[in-house]
């Protein structure tokens, strides 16, 4: 499966730059293993331990919340997972 | 029912179909509250009184630091060392001087949040830290409140619209808190988030367009997008779901 990670800004240091990566795997949290494997920079701006994401981190599968296991949902080919950082400042 | 200063005042956006004189009266008849008076508060509060809101809340403990001037814009140099309250409300009532500005000097706590909310029909989130929204997002859910949150860092911002009782709501994808650190942000980012959050407010407080429930829009300033996401209500939320009161 062929889907497509949307790199938040915060996070494109880690990309080389890249807002979108391409990854491959069966469930969200296969697709973030693979896109680690390609940007190890983006597994300490994810996870806090294996298979736990930072606090902060939300994930959305093709443009809707996939809270909660996140990691657990099931992908097909050309989904889109977004990644994005909760904010907080006003 | 409007005075004939009134129908002069808000003579252009009398005229938006949405609105009318109907629509004016409900607004002059409402309370909001706008919990902070910083980067979103400035926007939200500047424009929810020049809309002809009947009484606006603003409740903020700090005073004003030359830091904040690149983004608070109700406050300016001469204003620096001043509670922003009392800062927020001359500048208000210079603009709109028919609203009814309370200015709250305190800290939003557990104790108080309860009465400081008491009594408005709407709660503005302008907040700069995350435990301070819970506790507001708690407080609208429990008084059936609607609430209206807004958040920025950089050039990026974020907005949602709770709606007790129906809508997914800011603690349904609580995972845990979330350190508090000081956040970049550039003045224009509030500005856009703190208008839209002023937007929402007014289109409820009338009863017009669709509101930003269960979805999460999310500006992204450097290139110019607007993103939206759907959300969904959590039932075992701690705050509006099934588990509401347990902690």
């Amino acid at each position: 499966m062929v889907v497509k990670v949307h790199i938040h800004t915060t996070h494109r240091q880690f990309t080389n730059g890249s807002d979108v990566v391409a990854v491959e795997g069966n469930t969200v949290g296969e697709c973030l293993n693979h896109l680690i494997k390609q940007f190890p920079g983006m597994e300490k701006a994810l996870f806090v331990k294996k298979d736990k994401l930072l606090n902060n981190v939300e994930v959305y599968l093709n443009h809707a919340s996939a809270y909660p296991n996140e990691l657990a949902k099931p992908v097909k080919d050309g989904d889109e997972i977004h990644l994005v950082v909760m904010l907080t400042g006003g | 029912m409007l005075t004939p200063s009134e129908r002069e005042r808000y003579d252009r956006q009398i005229m938006i179909g949405e609105i009318g004189q109907k629509g004016q009266g409900k607004l002059k008849k409402s309370r909001v509250v706008i919990a902070g008076a910083g980067g979103l508060g400035s926007p939200i509060a500047v424009y929810l009184t020049a809309a002809g809101i009947g009484t606006i809340r603003i409740i903020d403990h700090d005073q004003v630091a030359l830091s904040n001037l690149n983004r608070q814009i109700l406050h300016w140099e001469e204003d620096v060392g001043r509670k922003k309250v009392d800062s927020a409300r001359t500048k208000l009532r210079n603009l709109n001087s028919t609203v009814e500005i309370q200015a709250i000097a305190e800290t939003i706590t557990k104790e108080n949040v309860s009465d400081l909310m008491d009594g408005c029909d709407a709660i503005v989130d302008a907040m700069d830290n995350l435990p301070t929204r819970y506790l507001l997002n708690r407080c609208a859910i429990e008084k059936n409140i609607p609430f209206f949150h807004g958040a920025v860092n950089g050039f990026e911002g974020r907005v949602m619209t709770v709606i007790p009782g129906e809508t997914a709501c800011l603690r349904c994808m609580y995972r845990g808190l979330v350190p508090q650190e000081k956040f970049p942000v550039i003045g224009v980012a509030p500005a856009v988030i703190g208008s839209i959050q002023a937007t929402e407010v007014i289109k409820y407080l009338v009863g017009i367009g669709k509101l930003l429930t269960n979805r999460l829009l999310i500006y992204d300033g450097l290139k110019v997008t607007f993103s939206e996401f759907r959300l969904n209500k959590n039932p075992n939320c701690d705050h509006c779901g099934s588990s509401a009161g347990k902690e």
